[in-house]
């Protein structure tokens, strides 16, 4: 029944992209970057713009482009789609290894044709539900261990003395680690569940406070922008704080569509985020963002996008939260899908990408031509950002868009100062270093 | 709902037309009654349970209009009257506004509206009249008034 219904649908979608109900993007990304990014109006589609490219995978030999100065090794592969990545302070590398728990219901027609779409490109592979650990073995290859096994679609890993905490989808789990260890046996104890209705988004980005004391919690929405009802957005599209002596948690900051990555600016010591916002109201709207996290600040969603910009799709709209939405501080383009957070003070990379961002984009399914599947490098100045987004590492897709062969996800750096990106679907880890090196 | 079954029609796809025939109306009246609630009340349920009404309306028509569309104008054309033409006509366009309707409800929420009560209660109303004239011509046929 799924099937010859999901039949008719695609029939029915072909007529009505072919009657031209959609439209390519009129921005490209520079225009949709930094500070003040341009915003077309608010449209709706019979059917929205979409794109999305087949899955292909890497080939033997085959690597990723970058920018000059640069070269990329792979340091792992068959791994079960890698998400994030924690460097240990022995040089040790965590590997998350996840996808979505795959629990959401289908409630609405929609959804049976939507999920298939997307689903071609690779991004929806099963995940390992594992963590691994790779290590720089004395040869200078990298050897892999499996750390933890029996996770539950679990993305943020976060090391506070002696313990590890992984942010599952629907708990924090607290696992004893001790320096050099490559495999953890023993069960990990629930720390702090987590908002764990619908997970229309699943992802629980994870991060420490320097003094240990705080774990910083990114919680996605549980919808587009509010289709599931309002009822289930209880602590969603928020960043929780949890207190880790007491485990007592509270709304840090909210109306964060989807906080996907949370890093400390090393200069001002203050939280940031990166978010994916809406989709479906135009191939240029809505820009993800790179923002710093205010304590108590409410950045819009699902009433507002970037700032005041009501979105007509909410029924029941909060003026009095909208008037004081906060605008997010820089834009990285519409649809790129921001999933990785890296700043780095220093690394061993040119010195062009000291003092910065680098920002890992998943990359777009609402948007022709398509955008992200890259990592970029936004600089920073005192704290804030200072310039356009540069392309550090691309060439994840054909040149004709048609095939995918990666798409870069979490990021870290490692003992030598090299960046790493794992690469949920050539199921790889990146190493990028200097050629200087 | 044919008003005047000729003996050489088929037996069989006059059983599977009647049996299928109504569901969509009553999909439809549902979808549209649906709509009128979202519309009201902003409650998600209804939105969503417009989208299920007017999808299954969709895939239940497609057998009784194929059906119907061979009557009119292959197989019986000769013995199709106007009324039968315009009967078909407006099954159409009444389908098409269906089709256009479940892609405005595929939208996220309350951007189905207000676009998505219009084009439910349009569907609505083609329906009405067509089964409402095919009920008074199958009537006046019976009773010899035709």
């Amino acid at each position: 029944m799924h099937d010859s219904l999901r039949r008719i649908a695609y029939v029915l979608m072909i007529a009505a992209a072919i009657s031209g109900c959609s439209e390519k993007a009129q921005l490209d990304a520079a225009q949709q970057s930094g500070s003040g990014p341009s915003l077309p109006d608010q449209r709706n589609f019979l059917v929205p713009p979409m794109q999305v490219p087949d899955f292909a995978g890497w080939k033997d030999g085959q690597t990723p482009k970058v920018a000059a100065g640069m070269h990329i090794e792979k340091i792992a592969g068959d791994l079960k789609h890698p998400r994030q990545l924690l460097v240990l302070p022995n040089g040790d590398v965590l590997v998350v290894e996840s996808n979505g728990p795959g629990s959401e219901a289908v409630t609405t027609p929609k959804q049976l044709i939507a999920n298939s779409v997307k689903n071609r490109s690779g991004k929806g592979a099963k995940g390992g539900n594992r963590i691994t650990l790779l290590r720089k073995n004395g040869s200078g290859a990298w050897e892999k261990h499996v750390f933890i096994e029996n996770l539950h679609s679990p993305f943020g890993v976060q090391l506070i003395g002696d313990a590890i905490y992984v942010a599952n989808t629907d708990a924090i789990f607290k696992f004893p680690y001790q320096t050099g260890d490559t495999e953890i046996k023993a069960p990990g104890t629930e720390f702090a569940d987590l908002p764990n209705t619908v997970n229309h988004h699943w992802t629980k980005a994870l991060l420490a406070s320097p003094d240990g004391t705080k774990l910083y919690v990114g919680v996605g929405s549980n919808s587009n922008v509010g289709e599931n009802g309002l009822e289930v957005e209880y602590r969603r599209a928020v960043v929780l704080e949890i207190d880790v002596a007491t485990r007592g948690s509270r709304v840090f900051a909210s109306g964060i569509r989807n906080p996907t990555g949370l890093q400390w600016e090393p200069v001002t010591g203050k939280l940031w985020a990166i978010a994916n916002e809406r989709d479906e109201i135009g191939a240029d709207l809505v820009p993800d963002y790179l923002t710093s996290v205010r304590d108590g600040g409410f950045y819009g969603w699902p009433y507002s996008y970037y700032g005041q910009n009501v979105d007509s799709r909410v029924k029941a709209q909060r003026p009095d939260l909208v008037a004081k939405a906060i605008k997010p501080d820089y834009a990285m383009g519409s649809h790129v899908a921001v999933l990785g957070l890296w700043f780095s003070a220093n690394n061993s990379l040119p010195d062009k990408y000291h003092g910065g961002a680098f920002v890992a984009e998943h990359g777009s399914w609402d948007r022709s031509p398509l955008s992200g599947y890259a990592v970029v490098f936004v600089p920073f100045k005192d704290g804030s950002p200072a310039g356009p987004p540069e392309t550090v590492v691309s060439g994840f897709y054909s040149d004709d868009e048609k095939h995918l062969f990666g798409a870069p996800v979490g990021l870290a750096q490692d003992a030598d100062g090299a960046l790493l990106i794992a690469d949920d679907v050539g199921n790889a880890v990146w190493r990028l270093a200097s050629d200087a090196h | 709902m044919r008003p005047h079954v000729e003996p050489h029609r088929s037996v069989i796809a006059a059983a599977i037309f009647g049996i299928f025939n109504p569901i969509p109306f009553g999909c439809f009246v549902a979808g549209f009654v649906f709509d009128v609630v979202y519309f009201r009340t902003g409650e998600i349920l209804w939105d969503k349970a417009a989208a299920w009404s007017i999808a299954l309306g969709l895939v239940c028509a497609i057998v009784p209009r194929l059906i119907n569309l061979s009557q009119v104008w292959i197989t019986s054309r000769r013995w199709s009257t106007g009324a039968d033409r315009f009967d078909f006509v407006l099954n159409l366009i009444a389908i098409v506004l269906a089709i256009v309707n479940s892609f405005v409800h595929s939208r996220d929420a309350y951007a189905s509206m207000p676009a998505g009560v219009w084009l439910s209660a349009l569907t609505v109303f083609l329906l009405i009249i067509s089964h409402a004239t095919s009920a008074v011509r199958a009537a006046r046929q019976a009773y010899g008034h035709a």
